[in-house]
């Protein structure tokens, strides 16, 4: 699903931000990144979603070296994959529906019944009351959660998430990555950047630690004990049936 | 996106009113010249003039043998469809705008003048009938305009010429500001373009946002710079059929040259269209 051999990056001349990065993500599988702040996670995911492309090695996504992507290519492999950005990036002029459906807008799903998919995940992230609201009107933890709804909507086969529940209290942010727990589960891979290692120690999946821009450890971790909340699984399924794809 | 908040969306319907309007008259002037070239070649076409240096003082036009001897040997000239001694009388009238009172201008050495019509599919061989006038009056002249016309043709294409090339700067000047004005609604907006994008958004996705939003301010634009064009067009008519001179152009123009300009808002709706697309496909082109 992802594979980094022997990557490097640097911004312009500067120095090298990420160094000898080599690592392998199997379809289907759940990651954390972790390290300290600066320490590379972003710049990583950088490279994984597409926005950035490595100074030197091969970085290889869906089993396409995306150094010879055309444009069309590359746009049509950013539809599987999504992201949860640390920053949001929300439309503002868009309502939160609107935000939420627009990765289904882009890649031409005018389905009707993708509307209820919208209204049905932003209620499970609970703001059944906001959603004709505008992201400036709403509050970090709200623009949160509506980043990680749009980035699910389209049951992408590849979830990235940088600091997905950094302005989430300790409950919302259990209860959305339990979300994509049963995401992971119905076979979307899932990788989350974070520097929250109690949340990271609950969740008992591999964690990649980097730092000072290289991958220090991989640590395998058993499969804890399923405790999603009440709705999660359904949801994802949901999600993945309207997408056409099987529960695994 | 919301580019309806943009600046470039309040200046750029003005910025093209502008343009279209002197497109407007420019391209006016262009067809008003055409026809005005056209109307003096077609005038003039077939027609030949005999000038006869002036007759002694107090002769008549009738009791001249020269004057005559020319009438008959033009008359006689196969090509020759007609021939017309211009008395004294008639050329003084002709003068007496100029000049003033016709009295007078009985007293100045006027050359006597001779219209002939000729034939325009069979015209008579020229220099044999200059040969032929000059021995028998030396000293004429027989002028077939076409120098003179010549001059004016000249002066009438150098004008749609100029006309030509106005419209066409005007293009340019709309395509670079399109352009100007485009690249800035790219740099605002870059944050969201970048998002589209990063969700799977093609380059053409995004251009179709700005070339639909320019082509709407392209063609609001237009027609308000045509609007002000037809009453500037009107008016000039208006100031023209004043003067009544033959020589000054009719600027009143046919349907299908109106519809030429009724056309120029839909033309800069596409320059602006097609400008906005391709500076946001070759600006995107260097995105990752």
């Amino acid at each position: 699903m992802v594979r980094f051999e022997d990557v490097a990056l640097r911004y312009g001349n500067g120095p090298e931000i990420l160094k000898h990065i080599s690592l392998h993500f199997d379809p289907g599988s759940y990651h954390f990144l972790v390290g300290a702040s600066g320490a590379g996670k972003s710049s990583l995911l950088r490279m994984m979603y597409l926005a950035q492309r490595p100074s030197s090695g091969k970085v290889a996504l869906f089993g396409k070296d995306v150094a010879g992507l055309s444009r069309r290519e590359t746009a049509l492999l950013r539809r599987q994959i999504g992201v949860v950005f640390q920053d949001f990036r929300l439309l503002d002029h868009l309502t939160a529906r609107e935000n939420v459906a627009l990765p289904l807008r882009i890649s031409g799903d005018t389905d009707s019944r993708r509307d209820k998919d919208v209204e049905e995940l932003l209620t499970w992230v609970g703001l059944a009351d906001h959603m004709d609201a505008l992201p400036p009107t709403l509050s970090g933890g709200q623009q949160q959660r509506v980043a990680i709804a749009r980035a699910v909507i389209a049951r992408p086969s590849l979830l990235l998430a940088d600091e997905p529940t950094g302005n989430l209290d300790d409950r919302m942010a259990v209860r959305l990555l339990y979300l994509f727990e049963e995401l992971n589960k119905i076979g979307t891979t899932v990788v989350i950047a974070t520097h929250n290692e109690a949340l990271v120690e609950r969740f008992h999946h591999p964690v990649t630690r980097i730092s000072d821009g290289q991958v220090r450890t991989v640590e395998a971790t058993a499969q804890g004990e399923d405790n999603s909340p009440a709705g999660a699984a359904d949801l994802a399924a949901g999600l993945g049936a309207n997408a056409g794809l099987e529960s695994s | 996106m919301p580019l309806d908040h943009d600046a470039s969306g309040r200046y750029l319907p003005l910025l093209v009113a502008i343009m279209v309007y002197l497109a407007a008259l420019a391209l006016a002037g262009a067809m008003v010249a055409n026809k005005l070239a056209v109307r003096w070649d077609r005038g003039l076409a077939g027609a030949l003039t005999v000038q006869l240096p002036p007759a002694a003082a107090g002769s008549e036009d009738s009791d001249d043998p020269v004057l005559q001897g020319v009438a008959d040997l033009l008359a006689e000239t196969e090509g020759v469809v007609s021939v017309e001694v211009m008395h004294t009388g008639a050329i003084a009238a002709l003068l007496e705008p100029w000049l003033g009172d016709t009295a007078l201008i009985g007293d100045l050495p006027l050359p006597r003048l001779i219209a002939v019509t000729v034939d325009p599919e069979a015209p008579p061989d020229l220099t044999a009938l200059r040969r032929a006038v000059l021995s028998i009056a030396p000293g004429s002249l027989v002028d077939d305009h076409q120098r003179w016309l010549s001059h004016l043709l000249d002066l009438a294409r150098a004008v749609e010429i100029m006309a030509a090339v106005v419209v066409a700067l005007v293009v340019l000047a709309a395509a670079i500001m399109v352009a100007f004005v485009t690249r800035m609604g790219l740099a605002a907006h870059d944050q969201a373009i970048e998002l589209l994008h990063l969700i799977g958004a093609q380059d053409s996705y995004v251009a179709r946002q700005f070339q639909n939003h320019s082509l709407s301010l392209g063609l609001r634009g237009g027609l308000i710079g045509l609007l002000c064009a037809l009453p500037t067009l009107y008016l000039a008519r208006y100031l023209l059929e004043r003067v009544e001179s033959d020589l000054l152009p009719d600027l009143s123009l046919r349907p299908y040259e109106w519809s030429l300009l009724v056309l120029l808002p839909v033309a800069s709706a596409l320059v602006t269209m097609v400008t906005a697309r391709i500076t946001v496909l070759r600006t995107l082109a260097r995105l990752p």
